[in-house]
C-alpha cells in the first residue's frame, strides 16, 4: 500500500465516523427528554399500580450486599391510623437477560401488587409475562364488533397480588389461567408458571423472595441510623 | 433501466429469506407475532433505505479495502437512529421488539444488500433495491407469523380465534420456525419449478 493511500483511508474513515457520531448526539439530544419522560411516567405509573390507594412518601437507595437497593415508602390514612407500605426495585436474570420488577408490600409482607418493568423474554413464552388476559375473540374485536372491556393488568403479574412475599411463593404447573383459580392458589401461596418450562416465572418469584430480604435488611439499617 | 424489475425482484426472484437465503435469523426470532413482524420489517427496511443511499452516494469515494468497516458504521448509526425514536415516541412497539431491534445491525439483509448492490449502482437503483428488499423480507415475516401465530398460539394480532382451543405450543418455538420455513421453502420452489416447466413448453 502507498504512503498517500494510508492517508486518504484514514481521513475517508474519520470523516465518516465523525459524521456518524455527531449525527448520533444530535439525535440522543433530541430523544433524552421524551425518553426521559417517558421513563418517569412508566414508573409513576407502575408505583402507583403496586401501592394502590397509598401516597408515595420517599425514594431511597441504600447498598445491601454491596448492590444497590432502591425502595420507596408509602403511607395510607385508614381510621385515623396510619399505615405503612413499600415499593421495592428487584431483578434476577431469566432467560434472556434480567427482569425487573417493582413489588409492593404493606405491613405484613402481603403484595399489594406487582409490575414487571423490563424484561427480554423469549416472545410466545416467557414475554407472556407482561401479556394482558382478554376474552376478547378476533371475531369479537373484528367482526361482529361484539368489544368487552379489555383489562389492564397482566394475568400473570395479577396472581402476585395477596401472596405473602415472606414465605416462599411455589410455583404450580402451567395451568390455563382464569379468575377461578386465583383463591387456590392463595391459599397455597403459589402462582401458575407461564409455560411448563417455568424459567421466566423461577425468576420472577426469586427474585421477590431475594427483594423482600433486602427490604427488611434496609428497614433494619433505617431504624439504626 | 428497468425499475419495476428492480423493484420486484426483492420480492419474488431474488427474495431475502427464500431465495438469497439471507437475514434468516430475526426471520425466524421474531416471527411470532404478527405486529411483531411487521414492526421489524419496517424497523429493517427504514434501515435497508438509508443505508443503501449513504452507500450507494459514496461508493466511489471509499477504499475497497475498508469498505466494510465504513458499511457497517453506516448502518449502525440508522439502527440507533431508529432504537432512539422507538424509544422515545413509540415506547409500546420499543418493549415488543426488545433485542430485536439493536440486532438489526447484524442483519445479513442489510450489509448483504450495501455490498452487493448498493456498492455497485446509483442511488435511485439502491433506493428501488432498499424498498423492494424491505418489502420482501416484511412479506416473508408476516407470511411466516401469519401461520406461527394461528397454530401456535391460536391467535391473531394478539386476539384469540378460537376461545378454549389449545394451540400447538411447539409452533412458537424454534422448531415450528424451521418447519415453516422449511414447507414455504418447499412451496415456493414448487412454483418456481413450475413456471419454468411452463415457459419452456410454450
Amino acid at each position: 500500500m502507498k504512503y498517500s493511500d494510508i492517508v486518504k483511508t484514514t481521513i475517508i474513515i474519520s470523516v465518516i465516523g465523525f459524521i456518524s457520531a455527531f449525527s448520533l448526539s444530535f439525535m440522543k439530544k433530541i430523544t433524552q427528554e421524551p425518553i426521559a419522560k417517558q421513563e418517569q411516567e412508566k414508573k409513576l405509573e407502575a408505583l402507583a399500580l403496586v401501592l394502590p390507594g397509598y401516597t408515595v412518601q420517599q425514594e431511597k437507595t441504600v447498598t445491601i450486599d454491596d448492590t444497590p437497593f432502591t425502595y420507596w415508602i408509602a403511607t395510607k390514612e385508614e381510621n385515623r391510623i396510619v399505615k405503612k407500605a413499600w415499593a421495592f426495585l428487584t431483578e434476577k436474570k431469566g432467560y434472556g437477560g434480567p427482569v425487573q420488577s417493582i413489588v409492593g408490600v404493606d405491613e405484613s409482607n402481603t403484595i399489594l401488587g406487582f409490575t414487571i418493568l423490563s424484561q427480554n423474554e423469549t416472545p410466545g413464552l416467557g414475554a407472556r409475562c407482561v401479556e394482558v388476559a382478554s376474552n376478547e375473540t378476533f371475531v369479537d374485536h373484528f367482526i361482529t364488533k361484539n368489544l368487552t372491556s379489555k383489562e389492564e393488568v397482566s394475568w400473570f403479574q395479577e396472581q402476585f397480588v395477596g401472596l405473602n412475599a415472606s414465605k416462599p411463593i411455589a410455583i404450580q404447573k402451567k395451568g390455563n389461567w382464569h379468575k377461578e383459580m386465583k383463591e387456590e392458589l392463595i391459599q397455597h401461596n403459589a402462582v401458575t408458571a407461564i409455560t411448563g418450562a417455568t424459567i421466566t416465572t423461577k425468576a420472577v418469584t426469586q427474585s421477590i423472595e431475594e427483594g423482600i430480604q433486602k427490604l427488611h435488611k434496609a428497614l433494619t439499617l433505617q431504624e439504626v441510623q | 433501466m428497468d425499475y419495476f424489475k428492480e423493484f420486484f425482484k426483492g420480492v419474488w426472484e431474488k427474495n431475502p429469506t427464500f431465495v438469497l437465503g439471507i437475514g434468516m435469523c430475526p426471520t425466524l426470532a421474531v416471527s411470532t407475532s404478527v405486529s411483531n413482524a411487521i414492526w421489524m420489517g419496517i424497523g429493517t427496511t427504514f434501515v435497508l433505505f438509508g443505508s443503501n443511499i449513504l452507500v450507494s452516494a459514496i461508493r466511489n469515494i471509499v477504499p475497497s479495502h475498508v469498505r466494510i468497516p465504513i458499511f457497517i458504521t453506516i448502518i449502525a448509526t440508522f439502527v440507533i437512529i431508529v432504537e432512539l425514536t422507538l424509544k422515545a415516541y413509540q415506547p409500546a412497539v420499543y418493549k415488543a421488539l426488545g433485542i430485536y431491534i439493536p440486532l438489526i445491525v447484524v442483519n445479513c439483509i442489510i450489509l448483504g444488500r450495501a455490498e452487493e448492490f448498493a456498492a455497485k449502482n446509483n442511488i435511485p437503483a439502491s433506493i428501488l433495491d432498499a424498498l423492494g428488499m424491505g418489502l420482501g423480507f416484511t412479506l416473508n415475516l408476516t407470511v411466516l407469523s401469519f401461520i406461527r401465530e394461528i397454530l401456535g398460539s391460536n391467535k391473531l394480532f394478539g386476539y384469540t380465534l378460537i376461545p378454549g382451543f389449545k394451540p400447538a405450543l411447539l409452533m412458537i418455538l424454534a422448531p415450528g420456525a424451521f418447519f415453516t420455513l422449511g414447507l414455504l421453502l418447499w412451496g415456493m420452489n414448487v412454483i418456481k419449478a413450475r413456471t419454468a416447466r411452463f415457459k419452456r413448453t410454450e
